[in-house]
């Protein structure tokens, strides 16, 4: 994808971002100085080793876990001046959310799951069933709609993940390893998707991944390590 | 969203069947207890119940109605002449001892009424001919009580309290509270049965004149000496009262009905909980994604009144299937429509504190455990 210029602002900004877990001696600075701009169109891919604070770092950004220093702006909003109660309706609006557990109702069939979804978020959501047939299509799931999660793959079940969190159309896809549970040619498949959702809308999708064959489909890759982002930067220039 | 609950509920059929099953045992102890309550209290109440008096004259301070105080003909007569009575009429409620066939000796009631009563006559007569009532030592007898009395046929003959009885009538469906067969006879009769004194009786009935007003009557009757007297509704649940509180049975009808309710509480909570544990990564992932609360709290909740429907409608035709094996034993279970509406009631409301534990864990969730694997 076009790589973000400086003339577009940020879909999300976090500055000077600090996480301390706990207090006293078993305080943990699970991050520490963090700062990070999501682009519209920007495909992010963020890596490095287990415990250096990748899944804490999207949390923040995601607004699902409050940082203990800096401060984030999602859009034109600075979320430090939000309260508590404003927080889900603007995360909401804002995010979605891919696992690597893909966290689906075993009862409840493909249209079904990203339906209940999109009901839950918005009472009032007109056709959701409609809604989610369309998301089950542009994730390639189209005739695979009334099937149960047990009867679908490890991709097909992220497929529906992706779809649930396509749900309202929010401009940040989060995923922290969504690609972990499945096998190589599979979470290849599934970055793709990720990858051609990012280029539509202007929506940005930032992933959380331990393996670095998935790099290729990413427009930046940022590396995390003991806390401090390490390095943030271009795919191409980082590949150079 | 029902659909949906529906179905995350039907996916372990087991735990709704053991769910349903847990709810519908509850529904039945409390629909055959209360209903078993009910069925007593009428009967402790079903000879003032099937009564036509307006006004029931006992003696003062009489509390309990199978066991009361003899009255007096003098005070019989005050009664007739107090202005607003427009009929008067003596009734003897005693028990005594009827000779069986075998030799034995069985306590029953007897209720001696006045020739051509009109205001306490035997009801459901299905064999003999009541008019003959006045002929000496006549009696009626209940066909629900053959089996203790051995009594079959109208014409056979015993003896009560030593004194000659004969059957004159057969009732059917006069069940007697205290266990002892109800035997209708006239008032001499009665007297010669229960040892009681001429110009004795238990009770006098009042049928008031037209436009009487009947708490200015009542009034007017508690004024002759030793003397209470009760319009019959009041007579009615005075008796009930009586039997439900000094005997203790309501509270332990009430208790077991209780139990039944704990009963349903704990299992349908404990399945319900377990159910929402094991979908936690799913509620906090749409909670993650904004799931509002209350739509949260909703999937959750109609889980549990699924439960209680299917459980209500299972428990209600046990209930059902119960009284008609009740019956038989010549128990009898009111299962009135009041009965089933409360019930109802209760369930839901059973249903939702056991959806609590539930509810309460999902709201505590926090949305950003989702990204913890
Ligand atoms: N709730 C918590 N309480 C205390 N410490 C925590 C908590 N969550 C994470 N940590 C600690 O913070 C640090 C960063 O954790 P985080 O989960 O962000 O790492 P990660 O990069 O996602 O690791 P992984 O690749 O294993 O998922 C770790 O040292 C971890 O032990
Ligand atoms: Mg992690």
């Amino acid at each position: 994808m076009i790589p973000a210029t400086s003339s577009t602002p940020p879909l999300a900004e976090l500055r000077g971002i600090g996480k301390t877990y706990g207090t006293g001696e078993h305080a943990v600075d699970a991050l520490v100085g963090a700062d990070l701009a999501i682009y519209p169109g920007e495909d992010m891919i963020i890596e490095g080793p287990s415990g250096s604070g990748k899944t804490t770092l999207i949390s923040i950004l995601g607004l699902l876990l409050r940082a203990t220093t800096g401060s984030i702006r999602i859009g034109d909003r600075e979320v430090g001046q939000l309260g508590e109660r404003d927080l889900p309706a603007l995360r909401a609006k804002t995010f979605g959310f891919v696992f690597q557990g893909f966290n689906l109702f075993p009862a409840l069939t493909a249209l079904e799951n990203v339906a209940l979804a999109i009901r839950m978020k918005d009472g009032k959501a007109k056709d959701p069933e409609g809604q989610a047939r369309a998301l089950l299509e542009r994730v390639g799931l189209g005739p695979r709609a009334h099937h149960l999660p047990a009867d679908m793959s490890g991709g097909q079940k992220q497929r529906v993940a992706i779809a649930r969190a396509l749900g309202g159309d929010p401009p940040i896809l989060v995923g922290d390893e969504p690609t972990a549970a499945l096998d190589t040619k599979t979470a290849l498949s599934v970055m793709e998707l990720l990858r051609g959702l990012a280029s539509e809308h202007g929506r940005a999708v930032v992933v959380v991944t331990h393996d670095p064959r998935l790099e290729r489909f990413a427009d930046r890759v940022v590396r995390v390590e003991d806390g401090r982002i390490e390095s943030n930067l271009p795919r191409l220039a980082q590949a150079s | 969203m029902w659909t949906l609950a529906k179905k995350i509920l039907l996916h372990d059929r087991i735990k709704f069947a053991v769910a349903s099953a847990g709810v519908s045992i509850s529904v039945m102890l409390v629909l055959v207890q209360i209903g078993l309550y009910f069925g007593f209290m009428r009967t402790a109440s079903t000879l003032i119940d099937h009564a036509r008096a307006d006004v029931w004259v006992t003696k003062a301070a009489s509390e309990n109605f199978d066991f009361s105080t003899p009255l007096d003909d003098r005070t019989y007569y005050r009664v007739a002449s107090t202005p607003g009575v427009a009929r008067a009429e003596r009734m003897i409620l005693a028990f005594a001892q009827l000779k069986l066939d075998s030799g034995a000796d069985l306590g029953v009631q007897v209720i001696g009424i006045e020739p051509h009563a009109r205001l306490m006559a035997p009801w459901n007569v299905i064999d003999g001919d009541v008019s003959r009532l006045g002929e000496p030592g006549a009696i009626t007898v209940d066909a629900s009580e053959w089996d203790k009395l051995h009594l079959k046929d109208v014409g056979h003959r015993t003896e009560i309290g030593g004194v000659r009885a004969r059957v004159a009538a057969v009732t059917e469906g006069i069940r007697s509270f205290t266990t002892s067969p109800l035997v209708f006879t006239d008032l001499i009769s009665a007297r010669a049965f229960t040892r009681l004194p001429d110009e004795a009786e238990n009770y006098v009935l009042v049928e008031l004149a037209p436009g009487a007003d009947p708490a200015r009557v009542v009034a007017a009757l508690r004024r002759i000496p030793h003397v209470d007297a009760y319009v019959a509704d009041e007579m009615s649940a005075r008796t009930q009262e009586y039997w439900s509180s000094r005997t203790g049975v309501g509270a332990g009808f009430f208790m077991t009905a209780i139990l039944g309710i704990i009963v349903g509480l704990v299992v349908v909570g404990q399945i319900l909980y377990n159910g929402t544990l094991q979908h936690l990564r799913e509620y906090g992932t749409l909670k993650a994604m904004g799931a509002r609360n209350s739509a949260v709290v909703r999937v959750i909740l109609y889980q549990a009144l699924i439960s209680a429907v299917v459980g209500f409608l299972l428990g209600g035709g046990l209930a059902v299937g119960a009284r008609a094996a009740m019956a038989g034993a010549n128990l009898s279970v009111a299962l009135t429509p009041g009965l089933f509406v409360a019930t109802a009631i209760v369930t839901a409301v059973m249903c939702t504190l056991a959806s609590l534990l539930s509810i309460i864990k999902v709201l505590r969730l926090d949305p950003a455990s989702v990204f913890k694997v």
